[in-house]
């Protein structure tokens, strides 16, 4: 009705001219709505993104950072260490050269025999540190069973690890680099937090793994992991998240309820 | 023309379709001068056939360029829909009157809602791409802007017998919209595929060894 009225009084031109400009501006603000929204969400992604790449450059940093200091202590130990020893067993040796009694050469053969086993035995320490024999040889399970108690009987502090549902393992890769996620996490509790004790438990959930650590230290929280992950320091905490990343895993840092100790959990899917 | 059949080097399937929808209003418009001017019966027959080849036309190109969603599913059924009830149209009710807009009403509503949830799944979708930087985009405009223009043009279209002034004013803004609807898809026509690739490679954030070996040298220095 309210359109014949109006078809009535404007005649049909006008009414055409109306509608058509009526319709042509809608049109142009749709448009431009959607072209403007849209302007704003590919800015928004960007800057994202950015973030993003600006955060695995960091990541990216770290990782060759960490390899850097790892060359350079295997540099310092070689170095200072075997080096020294080497030398030492030479002079012996040249020693044999000039002396022919029989007694100063045996004595001069038994000192470098003893040297060169110290040598081999600090080779063989550097080897270990570098990929643990236990964990190559028994797997995850031994190699931090024995790296706790390594740290227990340095008295310094009570540690402990309990492994729950090992039955279906992790591949050796994937033990690795959980073993490296754990070991940064503990050097950084015994570091860093003044902590009496350190407990490790394992358990197995569906398709995923748990560990958890528990220490009575100072720890730190969720956000602070996440602050310090975008920070130029906190390498090894870096070195922790792009390992969880390829591991496509979680770590999650909490503290418990009664606010008495800090918990760790890293979830790693098999 | 000349410039469009050159432009027909670009493979892309949906330009295709919008390629020989242009040939088809082409020969159309020709058809129509010469049954005009031949003074024959048929010239409204040719009025209704465009209705339906050019709502065919849109609903195959809106259907190839559409993500596999709810809509893109609908088009089928749509189509068949509206073609029958243009066919019932022309049939039973156009054939009685002099000339009858209603087949045309309808389909600029169609295609209306068509480009408009085109427009809304581009922005839905998480295309890296500037909207406007696809001939997608631009055929779709062409087509929005030529029936938002031209929707109460043939809504009120059985005026025209009886109205010299609106048979009149019929031809300016039909023609008008004609032009800038052809404006709009030879901006479509002319924008390169390569053009589209490139920008989308040059989204992709550059994370090869460049970088690595920059922020090797950053470190060591």
């Amino acid at each position: 009705m309210f359109f014949i009225e109006i078809k009535d009084t404007l005649g049909i031109s006008s009414i055409l001219v109306i509608g058509t400009l009526g319709m042509l501006v809608m049109a142009i603000t749709l448009v431009s709505v959607i072209v403007f929204h849209q302007r704003r969400v590919l800015r928004f992604n960007r800057k994202i993104q950015l973030m993003e790449e600006e955060r695995q450059q960091l990541l990216l940093r770290a990782s060759i950072q960490s390899q850097e200091e790892e060359r350079q202590r295997i540099a310092a130990d070689l170095h200072d260490d075997a080096g020294p020893l080497l030398a030492t067993a030479r002079l012996y040796l040249n020693e044999n050269l000039i002396h022919q009694e029989p007694a100063v050469q045996l004595q001069a053969i038994f000192s470098s025999k003893q040297i060169i086993d110290d040598a081999i035995q600090l080779i063989r320490n550097i080897s270990h540190s570098l990929l643990p024999p236990t964990l190559k040889n028994f797997g995850l399970e031994a190699a931090l069973k024995d790296q706790f108690e390594k740290i227990n009987g340095s008295g310094i502090i009570n540690a402990s690890v309990r492994f729950h549902d090992n039955r279906e393992r992790l591949s050796d890769e994937q033990e690795l680099f959980v073993f490296r996620i754990l070991q940064e996490l503990v050097a950084n509790i015994i570091k860093h937090s003044s902590a009496g004790f350190i407990h490790l438990t394992q358990n197995a959930q569906g398709k995923n793994v748990y560990f958890r650590i528990h220490h009575d230290g100072k720890g730190i929280l969720q956000q602070d992991f996440e602050r310090l992950e975008y920070h130029s320091s906190g390498l090894g905490l870096k070195n922790i998240q792009s390992r969880v990343r390829v591991l496509k895993g979680k770590i999650l840092f909490e503290i418990d309820s009664s606010r008495t100790y800090y918990k760790i959990t890293l979830e790693i899917p098999r | 023309m000349f410039y469009l059949l050159f432009k027909t080097n670009n493979k892309q399937k949906p330009l295709r379709v919008i390629f020989f929808y242009i040939l088809y209003c082409v020969v159309n418009e020709i058809m129509g001068y010469y049954l005009q001017s031949i003074k024959s019966e048929n010239f409204m027959w040719l009025f209704y056939t465009f209705t339906i080849v050019e709502y065919s036309f849109f609903c195959y190109f809106i259907y190839i360029i559409l993500p596999k969603n709810f809509i893109r599913k609908t088009i089928p059924f749509i189509w068949v829909g509206f073609v029958t009830l243009a066919i019932v149209d022309i049939i039973y009710i156009s054939a009685k009157k002099d000339f009858d807009s209603f087949a045309s009403g309808i389909e600029s509503i169609i295609i209306l809602l068509l480009c408009i949830s085109y427009l809304f799944s581009e922005i839905r979708g998480s295309n890296s791409l500037i909207i406007y930087s696809t001939f997608n985009f631009w055929v779709v405009i062409a087509f929005l802007i030529y029936f938002s223009g031209t929707f109460f043009l043939y809504l009120l279209a059985n005026k025209m017998i009886t109205d010299p002034s609106f048979r009149k004013l019929y031809f300016i803004i039909n023609i008008s919209f004609n032009i800038l609807k052809n404006i709009f898809l030879c901006i479509a026509m002319t924008m390169k595929l390569n053009d589209t690739v490139n920008q989308q490679k040059a989204t992709i954030p550059d994370l090869d060894d460049d970088l690595f070996i920059q922020s090797n040298t950053n470190y060591q220095s």
